[in-house]
């Protein structure tokens, strides 16, 4: 029995060390090849969107492979026809804002120096500040990184494009298949654990993602639809940025509404005007503070102010915007591990 | 030892076919069809027990039941006496081949195992759990339903069985009582 105990312990260290060399080895190749880690996030996102439409067409009796496909045609055609729609007014919309973009970055500039001029007036002698010159370089080298860069951005997200749906096709169709066969690899006595907590994560992660896309969609499409009615330039873009930056919690909405104030300045915009904006951007926050937040992403994500921002300012140190995106269901995961096995190991 | 790589790839046909044998034979997929039956088949996991190795113990959350397919298992009550060190096992049952345990934590949510289960000779077990009792219900509704009322029947049935000893239990204890106290009379 002794001798079975020896050879039991060196192949539970031998599987042990196999899983985590196969989850390394895939965290390394995320992080280490270019644009990997990106498409594999969206492919999650889409994984996760459009996996109750595959099951639910298993269920009405198709096979996997084909109730995989049907959402993915259905998706991309939908996505072709959006696009058709939307490219040439984003790109009215955009090739307006580099046109106007010197326009811009001069007003931004006098809105500093105006600033900067009341704040030393306010000071007086005991403080001077200098902040106008410093901006309009670094505006002016932003501005030109953003358009001169612009073919190698649309390049990167012509791959990671093609790379994420194919990845969330495959993890759709054989993501269980791959699951059983690190679960596999597992030690017998770790085994449930690992499996209650994979089905915990794939859980709360779906959930996550499904709600925070909701509020994203519905917030941008209230800002969009508010500002085309009162005629401000650039609604599209200003729509989408809003809903892009609303997956940031707490901060986002306030980055996501920083462009059309300044647009608004800039252009000297009537103080009725500012007021209908901030009434337009309240009203997105409302929807998703009354409606969205406690109805559906509160039961999913249960972790404290304070660590949310942590975790918010950790991610955006560690891989910019990204980091800040995914900083959130990177923290909840982390939490649900550390309590799943505490309860296993300790609570017994 | 047993390379568990190579083994699961070259044997892995042999062993489908066994497996498909003994889930037809189990009361809970009894009703399936062969279709069906082979969507379980790569649905549930295969696991390998040394002879003594723990399958799982008393007060771990349960996720699952297991089918033996090879190998017999033994099933233990751990109780730790007041004062003493070490944790008493009083084995409860001996299972071979074909039958199943650990069915309640398909039902529970977050509960607990009330017994340890051991291998008591090189076992192949398969394990069927909680995750993927709800992906069969949530990918064929029809299949789900059939093996939840299958669960149900189980169920029912270990709780007759529960209930009729504990009436037996309590004549037993009444009769002895009723003759204590005639005896204590006389």
């Amino acid at each position: 029995m002794k001798r079975f105990q020896k050879v039991l312990r060196r192949e539970r260290i031998i599987k042990l060390i196999s899983v985590l060399a196969v989850l390394a080895l895939g965290a390394t190749i995320l992080l280490a090849v270019e644009n990997m880690l990106l498409s594999f996030v969206l492919a999650f996102v889409i994984s996760y969107l459009l996996g109750p439409f595959a099951n639910r067409l298993e269920r009405a009796g198709f096979s996997r492979s084909v109730a995989v496909l049907v959402p993915f045609c259905v998706t991309g055609l939908l996505i072709l026809l959006g696009t058709i729609i939307m490219v040439p007014m984003v790109s009215a919309q955009f090739g307006h804002l580099k046109a106007e973009v010197p326009k811009y970055i001069e007003g931004i500039t006098k809105l500093m120096s105006e600033t900067e001029e009341y704040v030393n007036v306010l000071f007086q002698s005991f403080y001077r500040v200098d902040f106008s010159s410093t901006v309009e370089a670094k505006l002016s080298g932003w501005a030109g990184t953003i358009f001169g860069d612009l073919p190698q951005i649309i390049g990167r997200m012509f791959t990671v494009s093609l790379l994420a749906p194919l990845f969330a096709y495959f993890m759709l169709k054989d993501g269980q298949k791959f699951m059983r066969s690190l679960l596999n690899l597992v030690p017998n006595n770790l085994f449930e654990l690992a499996l209650n907590l994979q089905h915990q994560i794939n859980i709360q992660l779906g959930g996550f993602i499904r709600a925070r896309l909701l509020e994203a969609a519905i917030v941008g499409a209230v800002v969009w639809v508010g500002l085309a009615i009162i005629s401000f330039p650039y609604a599209a873009l200003l729509g989408v940025f809003a809903a892009v930056t609303n997956l940031i919690p707490y901060v986002g909405p306030f980055i996501g509404a920083v462009p059309t104030y300044l647009v608004a300045f800039i252009n000297g915009d009537s103080g009725l005007q500012l007021m209908l904006i901030t009434i337009i951007y309240a009203v997105s926050q409302l929807i998703d503070i009354v409606f969205i937040i406690p109805l559906v992403v509160a039961k999913i994500v249960n972790l404290h102010p304070v660590t949310v921002i942590l975790a918010i300012i950790i991610g955006s140190e560690v891989m910019g915007v990204l980091g800040m995106i995914i900083s959130i269901p990177i923290t909840s995961i982390l939490k649900l591990t550390v309590n799943t096995v505490y309860n296993h190991l300790v609570n017994q | 030892m047993v390379n568990f790589i190579w083994e699961d790839i070259i044997k892995s046909k042999e062993k489908e076919t066994q497996i498909g044998s003994v889930l037809k034979e189990n009361f809970l997929f009894a009703e399936l069809s062969k279709k069906e039956l082979r969507f379980i088949e790569k649905i549930v996991h295969v696991r390998k027990y040394r002879p003594g190795e723990t399958i799982f113990r008393q007060g771990e959350i349960g996720v699952g039941m297991y089918i033996i397919i090879h190998g017999i298992v033994d099933i233990f009550q751990e109780r730790q006496a007041p004062e003493a060190e070490d944790v008493e096992r009083v084995l409860i049952t001996t299972l071979h081949e074909g039958t199943f345990f650990g069915e309640l934590s398909l039902v529970e949510d977050n509960g607990k195992r009330s017994a340890t289960a051991c291998a008591k000779e090189e076992a192949v077990l398969v394990g069927f759990f909680k995750p993927d009792l709800l992906e069969v219900l949530d990918r064929n509704p029809v299949m789900g339903v059939k093996i939840t009322f299958r669960l149900a029947e189980i169920l029912g049935q270990r709780l007759r069985a529960t209930t009729e000893k504990v009436s037996q239990l309590r004549n037993h204890i009444q009769n002895n009582g009723e003759a204590g106290s005639s005896a204590g009379g006389k």
